[in-house]
């Protein structure tokens, strides 16, 4: 028995040694000094612990203003995401409409369309607008995302008529009634939506790609290609390990503080048909 | 209810779905309708307006060998994927059932691949997988061979995409596996240990069986997704070492669109993927159901 407990731990270990081993390999190499000789037992650790990579990534690209653009219109686009989402599913539970279920399918329908193949109308959508190398081009059209709508439709339609009755007949319109009753008892599908639409705005690679083109407007994602493609740090493994952590270290700390919203969101909008 | 309250909730159901429903015309449907258009128009994005050429675009697209690479490469690319990472997560899943210590970090740090920026990632795989820096170098300097450069070789570099994206791949899988585990009855593999079935045997008449539905749903959602595959390839390869050996199918799409400038050649691309997807996630919510039924 324990020698059964014995090998699945090794077992584990193993794995998750294999798992981890990339972001092992960042951190180490983000502390070598600049030069040194990566190479064989000596890049397990760091000869010396050199801090200034980081600084060296931070100056090399504007990463200051990558971390400002990310942030800001991370914020931004999850912000108009989710507050059109609540009040979607709100109408779309709730309030009587003629043919409203050929509405709600027309929009659940669009999760099944994949933004790559929407990337040249956009663009010129946003050629035409005059939001190429804005913060505009990257707040609103990813704003427009049918996967929250879906998740607080299904949550909304759990929530008891009795409760709605209750508001109304205190004289709570459609409005106070969203506010009072369904977001409040709605807490853990909101946490998990805000979390997943942040994700994917900071992760996002090609749109952001497409619709900017000069270093003060690039997100953190393309920054870093950016800096590889500079010349004095392109070849610099140390500072682009250093850059790289820069990128990831605020979703690491977003999924270590919202582990439980994280897999509830991403595990809701997978299976539920 | 009265006519005037009923026009007062119409109005009010515009007005909570109206701003939503706005954005969704113009950035969903709208995009669909002029990729098809698009599709049948030869335009370098910079002339006035782009030429009507009907179904050329299709035509020159099925004679093109590259998008018969391109495709090809993201097939097998998607299918490796969905294996690996199914075998891996399917293992991990199996070791996490049960009772063990460190079962929680265990279970968080194999999920972190796929929180990660893709981006950072793929960068950092470009290092893991060198032959003359990083891990791989002391592995071959123990083993005292000449390893493979996985990057400037035609089939390797389609090999480093597949490791990169079966990495992020796993932990999602483990999460599903491990729910799917927890609905299996345990009087069954207790009845089975009476009967004297070791836990081989278990797995592979009691387990594996009942987790098909998971395995089926998995392999569809995960294959829809690596279809997408983009960021790993403009990172670590440009469809290099010659192009296409390492392209995927989006990467061919932005490299047409943006790079060689022909708008309607990436929208026939565009039309084709969208036509793929939407299929192929109909299939998955097809089954999706069909699973939720099973229990």
């Amino acid at each position: 028995m324990n020698q059964h407990r014995f090998i699945r731990l090794a077992g584990l270990l193993l794995i998750v040694s294999v798992l981890t081993l990339p972001f092992y390999w960042m951190v180490v190499t983000a502390l070598q000094p600049p030069g040194a000789l990566v190479t064989g037992a000596h890049a397990w650790w760091p000869s010396e612990m050199h801090w200034a990579n980081f600084s060296d990534a931070w100056n090399a690209a504007p990463f200051g203003q990558f971390f400002v653009n990310s942030a800001a219109t991370g914020v931004a686009a999850t912000t108009i995401q989710v507050l059109g989402a609540i009040l979607m599913a709100y109408a779309f539970a709730v309030i009587q409409f003629p043919a409203k279920s050929v509405i709600v399918i027309a929009v659940i329908a669009t999760m099944a369309v994949p933004e790559e193949a929407k990337l040249v109308p956009n663009f010129l959508l946003m050629r035409d607008f005059e939001w190429i190398d804005s913060y505009w081009a990257l707040i609103v059209p990813p704003a427009a995302h049918a996967f929250p709508v879906f998740v607080l439709y299904q949550w909304f339609r759990t929530i008891p008529t009795s409760m709605r009755d209750a508001a109304r007949a205190d004289g709570a319109g459609h409005w106070r009634t969203l506010w009072l009753i369904y977001v409040p008892m709605s807490r853990p599908a909101i946490a998990a939506v805000v979390v997943i639409a942040f994700l994917g705005r900071w992760n996002d690679f090609l749109w952001p790609l497409i619709v900017t083109n000069t270093a003060e407007m690039r997100t953190l994602p393309i920054g870093l290609a950016y800096l590889r493609g500079l010349e004095e740090t392109g070849n610099q493994w140390p500072v682009l390990m250093a850059g790289s952590l820069l990128v990831i270290l605020p979703v690491l700390l977003l999924y270590a503080v919202a582990q439980r919203q994280f897999v509830e969101g991403i595990t809701r909008g997978a299976i539920k048909g | 209810m009265s006519a005037k309250s009923q026009r007062r909730e119409w109005l009010t159901f515009l007005l909570f779905a109206g701003p939503n429903l706005i954005m969704f015309g113009l950035f969903t449907y709208w995009p669909i309708l002029y990729s098809a258009y698009l599709s049948l128009t030869d335009w370098n994005l910079i002339a006035a307006t782009p030429v009507f050429v009907g179904i050329k675009n299709y035509a020159d697209l099925a004679t093109d060998p590259e998008t018969w690479r391109v495709t090809g490469n993201t097939i097998i690319y998607a299918v490796c994927v969905v294996v690996s990472a199914q075998i891996i997560a399917f293992a991990l899943a199996l070791l996490l059932h049960r009772p063990i210590p460190g079962r929680t970090l265990f279970r968080t740090l194999a999920f972190t691949p796929y929180v990660t920026t893709t981006a950072a990632a793929a960068l950092a795989w470009v290092l893991l997988l060198d032959p003359r820096l990083g891990p791989l170098s002391t592995i071959y300097g123990l083993l005292g061979v000449e390893g493979p450069d996985l990057l400037r070789s035609g089939t390797g570099s389609l090999v480093a995409i597949i490791v990169v994206g079966s990495w992020k791949e796993i932990g999602i899988a483990t999460i599903f596996f491990l729910a799917g585990l927890q609905t299996i009855d345990r009087s069954l593999h207790e009845s089975a240990s009476l009967e004297g079935a070791g836990s081989w045997a278990q797995t592979r008449f009691i387990t594996i069986p009942l987790m098909t539905p998971v395995i089926f749903f998995l392999a569809l959602s995960g294959f829809i997704a690596a279809l997408k595959t983009f960021e790993s390839v403009y990172m670590m390869t440009e469809g290099g070492p010659v192009y296409p050996d390492s392209s995927t199918y989006v990467f061919h799409l932005y490299k047409t669109g943006f790079r060689d400038f022909r708008a309607g050649l990436a929208s026939a691309l565009a039309v084709l993927f969208f036509a793929l997807t939407v299929l192929m996630t109909a299939a998955q919510f097809r089954f999706a159901r069909l699973w939720v039924h099973y229990e």
